[in-house]
């Protein structure tokens, strides 16, 4: 019986133009995933290649002069994006994974965005996340949605009541060839992703592949529990749509709304605009001021003072450290806010499989916010450590040509992320259980 | 075809629809989408205005507390610009969300516009946002295609439909009496939600019901009324197109998928990878590429200075800068500025063709998906469009290269060009000059140049509004009864 339930199903038109179009677009979105991690493999590159020159023609032009070099010269970190990161693009769009930064103050410097076309931040990626959270739940209910409404319409179900033992088991039989299709034609698109973006076979793609199924096994009982009500085939095809626009676009996006309003950041404004005035007011000040205030934060400089008359770099560098001392208030209120909004869209999403596949696939894939936040707080060491580096340098004067200026190329942040499992399935474990359940129930009563 | 049986068919159609019980359940849900996205607009436009207008002040009073100083200072002390909202983005947050809000103005360097709030997203800004347009947009059609997939389908199901066309009724008056039954009952749901508006719009405490939203507050309302003309159109000839109702709702359901969510990412998609654009690197290193060659007022030994420091010389028959009867690194940076801004602009211009490119195959696909043509006119009309997002940019930078050069000309008339020693007092003018100069306010665009972006836009959906009576009255002869 198999295998005419199998040629019933893939014999119709529906079916094939549905696998087909899916098809398309799943490899449509592996394409501009790949093509997103070349654009950032080469600007990798440019910037290796580009810092070596920048840093030369500067060292040309301020032979004499190492405060007036630093004035210019720009360093830059870089957030090394994973391979899997072409499948869920995530938030990587937005948030630039470069910082060419100069020693001067760095909150003035960090935020500062990548070029992008805003329609298409808002037309958002199409990337193989994408496929699968949207695009898959609605192969599934047109798949099924008419499982056995379509029987029961066309006068067949009778036929099936007296022939097979058990109905419950035709209609899983039914089903289980739909999800075995499925989860074929899923994996081979999962293998040509990996083979086209040339993911290496690691924790984190093989929790992706789960993830995925389980997250497509969610809508199949989904699914399956509304079938079991034998409702029409109208019936069923307008519940599942609702429940698909419900979960996939509504509650994350209401969820979305409620953030934003919940959660402003001016903050972020506040830090720009202290930053620029912690240094720049400094100016007009007694110069005493600042450089106690710059000898309290940084102790082992106070053998560095100001000579009598005149700019000194000294100072100059004190002023700059003051933009970024005096907007740190603002700053870390900033990092708090965003922290809120993080932990509340996670604990939402533990109860929307949606919301919960599309975040814990940004984590695994690195392109998350909090991966971002971290590469910030990266930035600030980074920040740090080369300032520390050159500012006895820059007090004591030191010869600029002493300093091995081709040593000084990009540095790069790799990700942290470990995985838990439970984390990261539970939730949709969770609540399958219970749909599950109450599926077997209403089909046993049939 | 008779008015009076068109009429009475739509009549028939409203009463028919408004018998079922669950239209009203749907009537709550919608009714509830809409106080949520309501107010999520209306708060959300208060709250931010208020924020970036109090930043803006600020800003200022912080520009205007400045003590007498050199006026190079100042021109490095800088200002800010912030995107005011407009007062419509409450109804359409367009691109909003995914667009700088604050940008710092310096001389010599033209900064990103940064703080969005897409920079701040967990990532469920991907799953898009519920704003009064969006559930006017997506939603409700498809809540068109739901009262209206049985229209005819059912009737052909049950075979009045055969008995109507026996007692004289035509095709014609079936089709469009229908269609203006079903719309009648979509603007039952569409004009109590363009009447909040209006009532958001008056009451907020400085009335933002000017002359100019009221106009762009009309070209949405008749613009969406001729999208749900459409929309009906489409679903009352699919149900008739349909054997039974049960295939019509299966068409239009798909119909709503490839149309509404599928067709738009793709084609932005592919605009996005078929013409690829600049990183932030590559386009830095073009500007300073072809600075240098056009000449860059900080390498000391740069050609282009070095010659026009030579006729200066000359013109004034002097020896040394310092002997010039003006401030020689005032004029040199005035130059510098007018060179590198003007570099900048280029590129940045070119950068937008680049985005424009990408935008206009949506454009394109506009005439062949109705629902790109409403989606870009409400943007665009609730100022929340890429060009509105562009003029803020081109403002922002005008004021910059204004403020840079009014310090440049304020160095070059007041600041002595002879070099102080260590124990000089440092040269400064009055801070007078810091009033004088004007402060930055965003400035929305006129109606008029609104439309003549949108044009292909608002010609798209007049072709489709023209084009569906057109095709049901053209076509309708052809339809089967059974």
């Amino acid at each position: 019986m198999y295998t005419l339930l199998i040629k019933q199903f893939v014999l119709s038109k529906t079916v094939l133009f549905s696998f087909l179009l899916l098809f398309t677009i799943g490899l449509i979105s592996i394409l501009i995933g790949k093509q997103f991690l070349i654009k950032q493999e080469k600007t990798i590159e440019a910037v290796t290649e580009q810092q070596e020159q920048h840093i030369a023609r500067n060292v040309s032009f301020h032979q004499n002069d190492l405060g007036l070099l630093l004035y210019y010269v720009r360093f830059a970190l870089i957030n090394t994006p994973e391979r899997l990161s072409a499948l869920s693009i995530g938030q990587r769009d937005v948030n630039p994974s470069i910082q060419s930064v100069t020693i001067r103050n760095l909150e003035g410097q960090k935020y500062d965005t990548d070029l992008n076309n805003p329609s298409n931040l808002q037309a958002g990626n199409l990337d193989f996340g994408f496929v699968i959270i949207y695009l898959y739940p609605l192969l599934i209910i047109a798949l099924t949605f008419n499982l056995l409404s379509e029987e029961v319409e066309k006068g067949t179900w009778r036929l099936v009541a007296i022939q097979s033992v058990s109905k419950g088991l035709f209609l899983v039989k039914k089903l289980s060839i739909r999800a075995l299709l499925t989860y074929i034609s899923f994996f081979i698109l999962f293998l040509l992703a990996a083979f086209i973006v040339a993911i290496p076979l690691t924790e984190a793609l093989v929790v992706f592949f789960l993830l995925s199924l389980l997250y497509l096994t969610f809508w199949f009982v989904l699914s399956f529990w509304i079938i079991s009500f034998q409702q029409s085939s109208s019936f069923n095809a307008l519940a599942l749509l609702a429940l698909w626009v419900f979960l996939a676009i509504m509650l994350p996006a209401g969820v979305n709304n409620f953030l934003a309003n919940k959660y402003p950041v001016p903050e972020a404004l506040s830090t720009m605009v202290q930053q620029r005035d912690g240094y720049h007011k400094k100016w007009d000040m007694e110069k005493e001021g600042t450089m106690n205030k710059f000898y309290a934060h940084y102790p082992q400089f106070k053998k560095y003072t100001l000579p009598h008359q005149g700019f000194s770099w000294l100072w100059y560098y004190a002023m700059q450290q003051m933009g970024d001392d005096e907007a740190l208030e603002q700053s870390i209120a900033m990092s708090e806010k965003i922290r809120q909004r993080e932990k509340v869209s996670r604990w939402v999403a533990w109860a929307v499989p949606t919301m919960h596949t599309q975040l814990q696939f940004n984590d695994i894939a690195q392109t998350s916010l909090q991966n971002y936040i971290r590469f910030l707080n990266k930035t600030n060491e980074f920040h740090e450590k080369i300032r520390l580096y050159f500012y006895p340098k820059i007090f004591e004067n030191a010869p600029v040509l002493d300093e091995d200026w081709k040593s000084f190329t990009p540095e790069y942040v790799r990700g942290e992320y470990s995985i838990s499992w439970l984390h990261v399935f539970a939730p949709l474990i969770l609540i399958i259980s219970p749909i599950l359940v109450f599926s077997i129930y209403n089909i046993r009563r049939i | 075809m008779q008015k009076k049986g068109v009429l009475l068919i739509a009549k028939q159609f409203w009463a028919n629809t408004f018998k079922i019980k669950s239209v009203y359940l749907l009537f709550v849900i919608i009714s509830m989408l809409f106080i949520y996205a309501t107010y999520s607009g209306w708060k959300n436009y208060i709250v931010q205005n208020d924020i970036r207008l109090h930043f803006q002040e600020k800003v200022r009073q912080s520009w205007e507390e400045n003590p007498d100083k050199h006026p190079h200072r100042m021109a490095h002390f800088g200002s800010f610009a912030f995107r005011l909202k407009h007062p419509l983005s409450m109804f359409d947050f367009g691109m909003e969300s995914f667009t700088g809000n604050a940008v710092f103005l310096e001389a010599h360097k033209q900064n990103t516009v940064n703080f969005s709030e897409a920079s701040f997203s967990t990532g469920l800004l991907r799953f898009g946002e519920i704003s009064m347009a969006m559930v006017l947009q997506v939603i409700l059609p498809l809540l068109i295609f739901f009262l209206g997939f049985a229209s005819v389908a059912s009737d052909k199901e049950n075979g009045t439909l055969k008995i109507m066309l026996i007692q004289g009724v035509s095709w014609n008056e079936i089709l469009l009496g229908r269609s203006l039954g079903l719309f009648g009952c979509a603007l039952v749901f569409f004009f109590p939600i363009m009447l909040v508006t209006v009532f958001l719009l008056l009451l907020s405490k400085d009335n933002l019901f000017t002359q100019e939203v009221i106009l762009r507050y009309i070209g949405i309302c008749i613009s969406y009324v001729i999208f749900y003309q459409v929309i009906c159109m489409v679903t009352v000839w699919i149900s008739a197109t349909s054997k039974t109702s049960k295939d019509s709702l299966v068409k239009l359901l798909a119909i709503w998928l490839g149309f509404f969510i599928l067709l738009p990412k793709t084609t932005q998609a592919l605009g996005n990878y078929f013409f690829e654009s600049p990183s932030k690197i590559e386009f830095e290193a073009a500007i300073e590429k072809e600075l240098i060659q056009e000449g860059d007022s900080h390498d000391p030994d740069d050609p282009h200075f070095q010659a026009l420091k030579d006729s200066l010389l000359q013109a004034h028959k002097v020896s040394s800068v310092e002997q010039l009867p003006f401030n020689y690194s005032g004029f040199v940076m005035r130059e510098g500025e007018k060179i590198s801004t003007a570099v900048y602009n280029r590129h940045l211009g070119k950068l937008f063709q680049t985005y424009q490119k990408q935008n206009n195959l949506s454009r394109l696909i506009a005439f062949i998906n109705p629902y790109l043509a409403i989606k870009a006119i409400s943007m665009s009309f609730s100022g929340s469009d890429f060009s509105a997002y562009v003029d803020f940019q081109k403002q922002a930078e005008t004021y910059r290269y204004q403020l840079a050069q009014e310090m440049n000309e304020l160095q070059i008339k007041y600041i002595s060009n002879k070099k102080l020693g260590p124990n000089d007092v440092p040269y400064s003018i009055s801070k007078k000059h810091w009033e004088e100069f004007p402060d930055f306010r965003h400035q929305f665009v006129s109606m008029g140049t609104i439309i003549s972006r949108e044009g292909s836009s608002i010609i798209a959906l007049l072709v489709w509004s023209i084009c569906s009576i057109g095709f049901i009255v053209s076509q309708s002869r052809k339809l089967k009864a059974i």
